[in-house]
């Protein structure tokens, strides 16, 4: 006799306090929108369903339905035919800081390479603001 | 009376499968309900709530046929509720504060016999449901505790596949693990991918309101027969305010005026300006005001 244990490790991504003065559609867009915001739900990834989230907490499907239109409403998520819901590819990133964080990466990229070759802070400097005024040159063209 | 202009707009847009108009029944010692109106639309899940004698009970017999009202009239999917179509029947799921079961008959002869009635039976979905509840099948009803027999007119009331619900205190003597089953059966089969997505209207009496609040998206208030509110459960969250009474309270605006600690309850979409003022309540606190 062949025994077979599938042991299924699901933890759920959202904290939902059903007594509550927030309502609980609420309180799933606004986690909904921070877990987008601090990377925890990366561009794409799939939110959990609707069924599931109604069966983990026993409340309402159509309070969770509703909390996920008024994101999708809003650009955050998007709906993927035959799946259910996901992260949208392109967020509205409006914060200064937000954009920075992005650059970021690249210009380490760029201080590497001009440290490996001994090149100068302020030469370095002049010729990023050079680099942009030429970028930004071609999209005035 | 509360909100009548935000009820008349659901009555436009969305179909109505609960109407009562001008309900009003009288018992010896008064009234049991008087002047009750409601609009309760497809796939609403209402919560009833009350102290014991407001009239709950009587108020969800009458809609469903088995009272006939002293005055003004109740209708389920359009169809009068004292006489209720073959049709009308088939959609209604209803269960009753105390236990419709026949002592000697098993949970199992129950299941079997009864669905021989109906036509949308699913008996497997029912044994299902059963066993996740921990309902006894082979113990004669009789003998089962009243939880038990609970469970099982719960049961019975689903086994159809109702598209309307309609629940009275269905779950008071049930444990917390058989109250969430209950909950999740309410909604059909939340665990099977296939089920097929349909709207389902509910509307349950229930003093458990940490289950209600979980739920429901709709909350009726009955105090001393009269229907004290009767709005959307999110609508009531980020509207209904505990204020002060003050002379700066709008009449219009009042839900409820605390007799002893001066506070009332205000629907700030009627006195935007108060909102700031005010303090959100949770759906207990919210019971303790206005049945002050």
């Amino acid at each position: 006799m062949c025994i077979i244990v599938v042991i299924h490790l699901y933890t759920m991504l959202y904290d939902i306090q059903t007594s509550s003065p927030v309502p609980i559609y609420r309180q799933i867009v606004e986690q909904v929108q921070r877990l987008i915001a601090s990377g925890q739900l990366a561009p794409g990834a799939d939110l959990p369903s609707v069924r599931a989230v109604a069966l983990h907490f026993a409340i309402n499907p159509m309070t969770v339905s509703k909390a996920y239109s008024m994101l999708e409403t809003a650009g955050s998520i998007v709906r993927k035919r035959g799946v259910g819901m996901a992260v949208a590819m392109q967020q509205n990133l409006s914060s200064a800081e937000d954009k920075l964080a992005l650059l970021r990466p690249s210009l380490l990229n760029a201080a590497q390479i001009a440290t490996q070759l001994g090149i100068p802070a302020e030469d370095a400097q002049a010729l990023f603001l050079a680099c942009l005024h030429e970028t930004q040159g071609e999209t005035h063209e | 009376m509360s909100n009548p202009e935000i009820v008349e707009q659901e009555i436009i847009k969305e179909k109505i499968v609960i109407q009562a108009r001008d309900l009003t029944l009288y018992h010896p010692r008064g009234v049991a309900f008087a002047g009750i109106n409601l609009a309760i639309p497809a796939g609403a899940v209402v919560g009833l709530v009350g102290r014991n004698g407001a009239g709950k009970s009587s108020l969800l017999q009458c809609l469903v046929g088995l009272r006939e009202p002293d005055r003004g009239s109740a209708s389920l999917f359009g169809c009068p509720s004292l006489q209720l179509s073959d049709a009308v029947r088939e959609r209604l799921g209803y269960v009753a504060q105390s236990a419709d079961v026949f002592e000697w008959m098993t949970a199992y002869d129950h299941l079997c016999e009864i669905g021989k009635a109906y036509a949308r039976w699913d008996e497997h979905r029912c044994m299902q449901l059963a066993l996740r509840m921990n309902l006894p099948m082979t113990t004669p009803v009789g003998k089962l505790s009243g939880g038990d027999q609970q469970k099982l007119s719960f049961v019975l009331a689903l086994a159809h596949d109702p598209d309307l619900l309609i629940l009275d205190e269905p779950v008071s003597n049930l444990d917390p693990i058989s109250r969430r089953e209950f909950m999740l059966a309410m909604f059909g089969d939340l665990r099977s991918e296939q089920a097929a997505e349909r709207e389902r209207t509910v509307l349950i009496s229930s003093h458990l309101l940490s289950d209600l609040e979980r739920v429901v998206s709709h909350l009726a208030f009955l105090r001393d027969g009269h229907l004290q509110a009767f709005d959307s459960w999110d609508a009531m969250l980020e509207f209904y305010r505990q204020v002060p009474d003050t002379d700066e309270i709008d009449a219009s605006a009042i839900i409820s005026r605390h007799p002893k600690n001066q506070t009332c309850i205000i629907d700030t979409r009627l006195q935007p300006e108060l909102a700031v003022h005010g303090k959100a309540l949770m759906l207990d606190e919210l019971f303790l005001e206005l049945n002050a």
